[in-house]
């Protein structure tokens, strides 16, 4: 089984983020692999191991210190990488057309995974438009997967803690959600097998893809300032957790 | 302010605090002022409160030694003060120093056996039994990830470690310094939080008080710099000071690592404390089943001197502000993951991003100052948590000394230990003296 597990290079949400002329932002920040897609690396390995013969792949587009979080998806158990660079700007429709252009390229899918949103620009639309692309079903929030023959079947959780089951033929499009699993982080002796995987890397503009510009154009980033009004629980700590339990049951009403 | 007090002491960290509740038990009327939000807020928050022995000198370990004491009696020595944050608490898992070359640990357990420290002499078979997930390969010299060469295979083992039954952390620095506080409270200490100082006032050759942000003037007769990372903008606006020291001090950005235990090892409770020269590390336990992972400062490590004004505001850009690097994460949890091959390491750097207040020998300044009446404890080079309540007796007593009159420049004052059987020479600690490269040059001082 071939298994495709789509990986974004995404700012780590720890950091000081900053706009540089309104539009992008500063760079100059650690970036690692979206948290979403450790999901998914760590579902496309467990299936991989599941079914012999089976390849896990992690593709990825993104410049070149995107090579960084493709080795961070080998070093979780994916067998080899794909970087495609020159990408720069890409929307979820140009990006979801380079990562099936990179996919097609390499061999033919039965599973491909991606995290079900990107903790940078959150759009959730690059696996349905992958799907959509490619013909093939596509389920988001994935919280639990069984294999069955050359079907799966997949508990999806939507708002509100709703659950569906969907039962798919493959090839389809699953985006993990937090739910799946634990993430298989590596050790390092795993860290210095990843070394020696191979990252292929293609250029975009050598990829046969229909159409690339993107159709979302950036009129201006600014920060989400949120007021803040915060109150100091006084007290000893059992009249303060008192106050805080009061405080969730009757003002926050969330318990 | 029109209060007057006898000391102003500039700063109510773990040093700070201590210094103000001794003095106030000796007769002082004292106000510490701190531009935090409350006791223990500045890098105090941020040390990994490790309380462990070994030292490159003598005098060092005697006087970690001598601070066990306080903290194994906690309550005790806070006079059974209540505070209503709860008590901060010693844990104490014990502490394995691994021989290797990262470490002179054969001057350790000469100082060992001089001061008289419990320990003992582990193999590697023992310290198997006590670290099951460890491997014992000797991986020295220390190099960064980025280097081929920190992959190379080991080809040797270490020979073995230093094991003391007492040693291990305390689980809430900032908490420790607030109960310091309440004690000091407890005996008249005043206490000024979100107070800046911008002046160190001196009139007729001797320190007058300090200027506050605000404009406010508050006026003693003797002010001591516990400033921590900011103690080098303190020790400059006293008149003559800053030239009057042979050692200097500046701020050290430094990084500690969050990373999980391995699957099955309950690093909790059954872990030690563990400095390991050998991959330039030392780890003690943290909630949630973490490891922190604190530098031992390799050589091939990147050092950041910055403004702690700066830092603290998150400017500098990266390794130079407040924010964890990608590099120095990978750096140390894959040095710890060459130790212990099953730890695993995520994606994402999680740890705490501070500052050491470092002395030109990383040897702590405790002393009297060319300005009659200022006193600096500065310099704690990351290595002085676990003494602070000693530090806080021993600054007590020689600055009374020297206002009763002691010539501590020519006759250094001479600290006896409450507990251990010893007395130890302050001048050690002069801001006068020559380098001591007896010194570690390292957070094990």
């Amino acid at each position: 089984m071939q298994i495709y597990v789509c990986v974004k290079h995404v700012p780590d949400s720890a950091a000081a983020l900053t706009f540089v002329d309104n539009s992008r932002i500063d760079e100059n920040v650690t970036f690692l692999l979206n948290p979403y897609d450790e999901h998914a690396v760590t579902e496309a390995v467990r299936i991989r191991d599941l079914v012999p013969g089976s390849e896990a792949v992690a593709v990825c587009l993104g410049n070149e210190d995107a090579e960084k979080t493709v080795r961070s998806a080998l070093a979780m158990g994916a067998d080899r990488g794909i970087l495609v660079t020159g990408g720069e700007g890409c929307d979820s429709i140009a990006t979801a057309r380079a990562l099936k252009a990179a996919i097609e390229s390499d061999g033919s899918p039965s599973l491909i995974f991606t995290g079900r949103q990107s903790i940078d620009a959150e759009g959730w639309q690059t696996m349905f438009r992958l799907g959509a692309l490619f013909g093939f079903p596509a389920v988001t929030n994935a919280v639990k997967l069984e294999l069955e023959n050359d079907k799966v079947v997949v508990e999806s959780e939507l708002a509100g803690g709703v659950s569906n089951i969907y039962e798919m033929h493959m090839p389809c499009v699953i985006g993990a959600g937090r739910r799946l699993n634990t993430p298989g982080y590596p050790t390092f002796p795993d860290i210095v097998r990843s070394k020696k995987k191979i990252v292929e890397k293609i250029r975009l503009s050598g990829l046969e893809t229909a159409k690339t510009s993107s159709c979302v154009t950036t009129v201006e980033l600014a920060p989400m300032m949120q007021a803040r009004n915060p109150s100091e629980i006084k007290g000893n700590p059992a009249e303060a957790a008192r106050k805080i339990a009061d405080i969730l049951k009757n003002e926050a009403k969330v318990i | 302010m029109s209060e007057k007090f006898d000391a102003i002491i500039i700063g109510a960290g773990v040093i700070g605090s201590p210094i103000a509740y001794e003095l106030s038990k000796m007769g002082y009327k004292t106000l510490n002022v701190d531009k935090g939000p409350d006791a223990g807020e500045g890098s105090t928050a941020g040390s990994c409160a490790i309380v462990r022995a070994h030292y490159s000198t003598a005098d060092g370990v005697a006087m970690a030694y001598e601070g066990f004491k306080y903290w194994l009696d906690w309550e005790n020595y806070l006079d059974h003060v209540k505070d209503e944050k709860g008590l901060a608490k010693y844990m104490n898992t014990g502490s394995i120093l691994i021989k290797s070359q990262g470490h002179d640990w054969r001057k350790v357990k000469k100082n060992y056996d001089e001061v008289g420290v419990e320990y003992e002499e582990w193999s590697n078979d023992r310290i198997k039994q006590a670290v099951p997930v460890a491997d014992l390969h000797e991986f020295w010299p220390v190099r960064r990830p980025e280097d081929p060469r920190f992959y190379d295979e080991p080809t040797k083992e270490i020979e073995g470690a230093l094991f003391c039954p007492e040693g291990g952390y305390v689980n809430d620095p900032a908490l420790s310094a607030h109960n310091i506080m309440r004690a000091a409270e407890a005996k008249g200490a005043k206490f000024m939080f979100n107070a800046e100082v911008v002046d160190i006032r001196s009139e007729k050759g001797r320190v007058k008080g300090v200027t506050l942000k605000d404009g406010a003037q508050i006026d003693a007769d003797i002010v001591v710099n516990v400033g921590g990372p900011h103690s080098y903008i303190i020790t400059k606006m006293a008149d003559g000071v800053w030239e009057g020291c042979n050692i200097k001090t500046k701020a050290l950005r430094h990084e500690v690592m969050y990373c999980p235990s391995p699957e099955g090892y309950d690093y909790y409770n059954e872990g030690y404390h563990m400095s390991d020269g050998d991959i330039g590390c030392y780890v003690r336990p943290e909630v949630g089943n973490l490891f922190l992972i604190g530098s031992e400062d390799p050589e091939c490590d990147p050092q950041h001197w910055v403004d702690p004004n700066e830092f603290y505001a998150g400017k500098g850009g990266p390794g130079y502000d407040n924010q964890l690097t990608e590099a120095q994460w990978k750096a140390q949890c894959y040095r710890l993951g060459k130790r212990i091959p099953s730890l695993k390491v995520p994606n994402q750097p999680r740890g705490v991003c501070d500052l050491y207040d470092c002395s030109d020998d990383w040897i702590p300044i405790y002393d009297k100052t060319d300005l009659p009446g200022f006193y600096l404890a500065v310099g704690t080079s990351g290595n002085q948590f676990k003494n602070a309540p000693v530090v806080g007796r021993m600054m007590a007593e020689l600055i009374d000394a020297c206002e009763k009159g002691l010539d501590h420049d020519n006759e250094p004052f001479q600290y006896k230990f409450k507990y251990i059987d010893r007395t130890t020479d302050v001048g050690f600690f002069s801001r006068k003296r020559q380098i001591n490269y007896n010194s570690s040059f390292s957070v094990n001082g």
